[in-house]
């Protein structure tokens, strides 16, 4: 059989158990006010055929391990055992009996089980445990009981029973008792169990009519609530058990494996912390602060605000502070920078970029196309944009054409700028020309002295005045992919952009910033679309300017929807993992908290360590997601 | 009301249905639990491990087809990419096949402490007894007990080039380490072709080359006596004669000597080696036996003709000749006697002969990549450069299984490979990735 079909196969069986699961409830519960004792017979029926599955199913009895009917045989007994037990307790009226019928049941039950325990189940009992949970058990239930006005000896007999079996199996050495030991632990907790059966009395019209209407609430909420328990919660629960376990599984370590964790210089790596004052990032970042606070003072003189959305302090202000994050990012390593990293970073060129693209594309012509095409690259998986970005950064060896595009054009760039040859000179006289234009507009700005619009022109002329120089060989020998060699020949020499850290992180953010633009895009654009006509229309009959009114309408407007694509974003982005898996696995100081989970738990074989990483992994990003639903809950 | 009735019924059914469907696995190794040898046939063997090329799955089954129709025995190897990840979680769920193929001995070796494997019958511990050679299968015995039958030898010590170029440019194959050394300084100096073609990039495994090579170099500059001390962390990782390997290592892969197709070395995918040995862009390619799968099909190996490929011995220091080595063991997860019996026959010659003959006829006469030290065989079931290996194993004194797959999985298959990527990519000296991998020795 092909995997498909048994794939099909497997769904279609759980479907139809889900949904025959579903209807029997319905109809058994149906039988509570028609017919008491067939619901009863039902109800301990089931009851029974659930233990004998647990019991069965656990590979805990004898010849429960050898094919089908060795499988059902258990539960069908204790089906039909169960269900006559139940009725049984049900047609007597004198309390005594019932008593005497549920104990006697429940030892004989009890008995049965205990002989068909395999051996090496046997438990080892020691009299302390035993009896320390029962009484133990047993007071906790009682005490709940009382408290909420129930009758608190039925409650200290569940208690005891629960209790027995914590103390008979839990906590006792298992395959090295004796039949008679099996026996005891599981006739204590059966007797008991017996014994509180024994002392329920059938309900009143009044008490059928609560358990039909409180049974349709648990029928409805059982399938979601029991999926969620085995996929999320108890797989949530195991996990930050096995964190606290050893790198085997075996020894209880407490919380060491959260300690070395975060101690690890792979982790948290600050030994070269002061680098960031001498990275040019960092003076970069505080000239534009520098800027920011210039222009800031002279807004704050105009406008009586030094800091507004839209206006000219906010571009260096946020430019500053990128800057200087990433000479702090740069400067301190390891796994949580990375992530923290690349949440900083993705996060706001994806949102950035997808709300330019957005309001760019608005109404412009062909703006379907243009979105569609941007949008793309979110259909394509993780892992093959991972494959299409690394033939597109991939470095050859110096001495062969590069056929990475990306190396191509540096390389071929190098070639150009050292050359003498036509082409060299087309290119200096391209970049004079460009550079000339942006001189002549940023001249014209100044002499109008409309600083504003200054700005960009000026920016533009350093920038591309930076490259002419590089180019041309007035400073160094040239800009691009070359390298001078001792005996002054110049060979070219490629970018390692996954092997040459820290800065090789960025390019893989770059593959997923790709990928996420589109995504934030889509949802601004349905977001500016939303923004009401009628408020623009205002805003535009009393003059206001297109930037105006983006900033000042717009982006007011759609501020609950950039604060969903934000936390989404940053939800996601804590869990890269693909992109990092494929391209570099982690090596090149590249690594990031998922990978290091897959890393340590897979492949390093470090159960405990992988644990605490996925348990770090998903308590960080909770409050975020709290953050979102709960903001989801108050708009809906 | 007869109906609903009917219904309710229906409910025991399903869930007894799903509950035979979910006990269904364990019918396999059931099925024969009891009786004695004649009842073996009938039974079924599964067989799981991380070969799964076509060619290599396709002879394996062969080859164990002869026994288990000679036995009536159904033996079904099943190859998977992600092997050792998955044998954990199937071990603990209780579900593992009847016999894995383990390419770490370590692996092997935390199974069978933790009771997961059984250990060999009388008469599978004869077989592995008279089949091969204890230097090859001690490293299936844990704690004196033996588990596994070695099935598959992987030989490390060579060093692929292209007798034609050699002798285009005159040079001469080294017969010593000096001479290796100063071979590889004369082609830097010619200024021509780079001497060595290296490349550590191996997808979730990058850096793995590097440990092969830090492992040679410990076996030839200290010997087998360091070497298995440092393999069973009696000295620290960063020990001074380790990081002095390392650092040869480092040195003889200095920008003049390597020609890395993919820019840098870490960044060069270790197959990708084969194209520029064949181009004539490197000289040199120290790379394992399976090697010979990553050169393009229709390469000439050791027929004299001017393009073939051939090997040499990577030459030795102190006269130990010693070969580090690979391989991978067959051990049972139960003591079922038809896994024992098919146990017994993968440690035979005549196993590797059949898979061998069968696996060269799959690649229409091409070299197989398998090579087996059953001793015993025979040798013209191997091409030429294959017989070359043999007699490489043969003349050998001193073998060495490779350090990294003994080692535990954190370090092995973990820090040895990242760290020392870091060291080859420049991140890190050889002392300091030394010391950082020691830290991640588990205690």
């Amino acid at each position: 059989m092909g995997k498909v079909w048994s794939t099909l196969l497997t769904v279609a069986i759980a479907v139809s158990v889900t949904g025959a699961l579903w209807v029997a409830a319905n109809l058994a519960f149906n039988q509570v006010r028609v017919e008491w004792r067939r619901f009863v017979a039902i109800a301990y029926g089931a009851m029974g055929f659930l233990l004998g599955i647990l019991v069965a199913g656990n590979r805990v009895t004898v010849h429960s391990q050898a094919g089908f009917l060795a499988f059902v045989w258990l539960p069908s007994l204790l089906a039909v055992v169960f269900a006559v037990v139940g009725v049984a307790i049900n047609l007597s009226n004198s309390p005594r009996l019932k008593r005497a019928i549920g104990i006697g049941s429940g030892v004989g039950i009890g008995v049965l089980l205990g002989l068909l325990v395999r051996e090496q189940y046997q438990p080892a009992l020691s009299v302390g445990p035993l009896l320390g949970w029962t009484i133990g058990g047993a007071l906790v239930v009682a005490a709940i009981n009382n408290l909420r006005k129930r009758n608190p000896i039925s409650g200290a007999l569940v208690g005891g029973a629960i209790g027995a079996i914590f103390g008979g199996w839990g906590s006792a050495q298992l395959g090295s008792g004796t039949i008679v030991e099996s026996i005891l632990a599981m006739t204590i907790p059966a007797m008991l169990m017996g014994a509180r059966v024994g002392l329920s009395s059938t309900p009143d019209s009044i008490g059928k009519a609560r358990i039909d209407r409180r049974s349709r609430v648990v029928i409805f909420l059982g399938p979601a609530l029991f999926f969620i328990s085995i996929a999320l919660v108890i797989p949530a629960i195991r996990t930050f058990y096995l964190s606290l376990l050893d790198a085997r599984s075996k020894k209880f370590v407490k919380l060491d494996n959260y300690l070395e964790t975060v101690k690890a210089k792979a982790s948290w790596d600050s030994t070269k912390w002061t680098d960031m004052f001498t990275s040019r990032l960092f003076y970069m970042g505080i000239i534009a602060l520098a800027v920011a606070v210039v222009v800031g003072v002279i807004a704050k003189k105009r406008t009586g605000r030094a800091v507004e959305i839209g206006n000219s302090t906010v571009a260096p202000l946020v430019v500053g502070v990128l800057l200087v994050l990433f000479a702090a990012f740069t400067s301190f390593r390891g796994t949580i920078v990375n992530n923290l990293w690349w949440v900083v970073t993705v996060v706001f060129f994806s949102t950035g970029l997808g709300l330019a693209i957005a309001v760019l594309a608005d109404g412009a012509k062909h703006e379907k196309l243009a979105k569609s095409l941007i949008f793309m690259p979110l259909a394509i998986s993780l892992v093959g944009a991972s494959i299409i970005w690394r033939f597109m950064y991939v470095p050859r060896d110096a001495t062969i054409e590069q056929t990475g595009v990306m190396n191509a054009v540096w390389v071929g760039l190098g070639r150009l700028s050292t050359g003498s040859g036509l082409p060299t000179i087309i290119g200096t006289v391209v970049i004079g020309v460009v550079l000339l234009g942006l001189v002549v507009v940023f001249g014209r700005a100044l002499a109008k002295r409309a600083w504003a619009r200054a700005a960009l022109p000026g920016i533009g002329t350093a920038l591309v005045g930076w490259f002419f120089v590089r180019y041309t060989g007035i400073i160094g020998a040239g800009v691009g992919g070359f390298q001078v060699k001792a005996d002054g020949s110049i060979v070219p020499q490629a970018i390692g952009f996954f092997q040459e850290a820290p800065f090789n992180n960025v390019w893989l953010m770059v593959i997923l910033i790709w990928i996420q633009a589109g995504f934030a895009m889509v949802i601004f654009s349905a977001a500016i679309k939303g923004v009401p006509t009628e408020i623009l229309e205002a805003a535009r009959v009393d003059g206001g300017t297109p930037s105006q009114i983006f900033w000042r309408i717009t982006l007011p407007q759609i501020a609950t929807t950039i604060g969903v694509v934000v936390t989404t974003l940053i939800v996601l982005v804590m869990k890269v993992f693909d992109i990092v898996k494929v391209v570099t696995n982690g090596n090149f100081g590249t690594q990031v908290l998922a990978n290091d989970m897959y890393f340590q738990a897979f492949q390093s074989g470090n159960t405990g360590r992988g644990a605490a990483l996925a348990i770090i992994l998903f308590v960080s990003v909770l409050p975020v997601m709290i953050f979102n639903i709960r903001r989801m809950q108050s708009e809906s | 009301m007869n109906r609903s009735w009917l219904k309710l019924a229906a409910l025991p059914m399903v869930l007894a249905l799903v509950a035979s469907a979910c006990s269904d696995d364990n019918k396999s190794s059931k099925s024969t639990e009891a009786g004695g040898d004649d009842s073996l046939a009938g039974s079924k063997v599964l067989i799981t491990g991380p070969e799964r090329d076509d060619p290599s799955v396709g002879a394996i089954n062969t080859a164990l087809k002869v026994f288990g129709d000679a036995h009536g025995i159904e033996i079904t190897y099943v190859g998977d990419a992600d092997w050792e990840a998955n044998i954990s979680t199937q071990v603990e769920g209780g579900n593992p096949p009847d016999i894995g193929i383990f390419p770490q001995p370590g692996k092997l070796a935390d199974f069978a402490r933790d009771g997961a494997l059984v250990a060999l019958d009388d008469a599978a511990k004869a077989a592995v007894a008279t089949n091969w050679s204890t230097d090859y299968s001690n490293y299936a015995n844990v704690d004196g007990v033996q588990y596994g039958v070695p099935v598959k030898t992987d030989l490390k010590s060579i060093v692929w080039y292209k007798p034609a170029a050699f002798a285009d440019a005159g040079y001469e194959v080294p017969a010593t380490y000096d001479e290796f050394v100063a071979l590889v300084d004369e082609m830097a100096a010619a200024g021509g072709p780079k001497p060595l073609c290296v490349g550590i990039e191996s997808g979730g495994a990058t850096g793995w080359p590097f440990t092969d090579w830090t492992e040679e170099m410990v076996l030839r500059q200290d010997g087998g006596d360091v070497y298995d001390q440092w393999v069973n962390h009696e000295i620290p990782f960063d020990d001074p004669r380790i990081v002095t390997a390392m650092d040869t290592v480092l040195n003889l892969w200095s920008d003049d000597n390597v020609f890395a197709s993919g820019g840098n070395i870490a960044a060069t995918n270790f197959g990708d080696n084969a194209q520029p040995l064949l181009d004539g862009q490197c000289f040199m390619h120290r790379q394992a036996s399976f090697f010979s799968g990553f050169f393009p099909a229709g390469t000439a190996f050791a027929d004299g003709s001017a393009d073939a490929i051939d090997v040499f011995y990577f030459p030795d220091i102190n006269g130990d000749k010693p070969v580090l080595t690979a391989g991978t063991y067959a051990a049972g997860f139960n003591d079922n006697p038809a896994t024992m019996a098919v146990l017994a026959y993968m440690s035979t010659p005549q196993y590797a002969q059949d898979r061998q003959a069968e696996q060269t006829r799959l690649l229409d006469g091409g070299l197989s990549g398998f090579l087996s030290a059953a001793i015993g065989q025979d040798p013209s079931v191997y091409q030429p450069l294959e017989q070359g290996f043999l007699e490489i194993l043969n003349n050998s004194e001193l073998s060495r299984f490779d350090g990294s797959d003994l080692m535990p999985a954190a370090v092995g298959a973990g820090s040895f490979w990242t760290e020392g990527t870091s060291a080859v990519n420049g991140d890190k000296t050889a002392a300091e990735a030394a010391a950082d991998i020691e830290k991640t020795w588990p205690t």
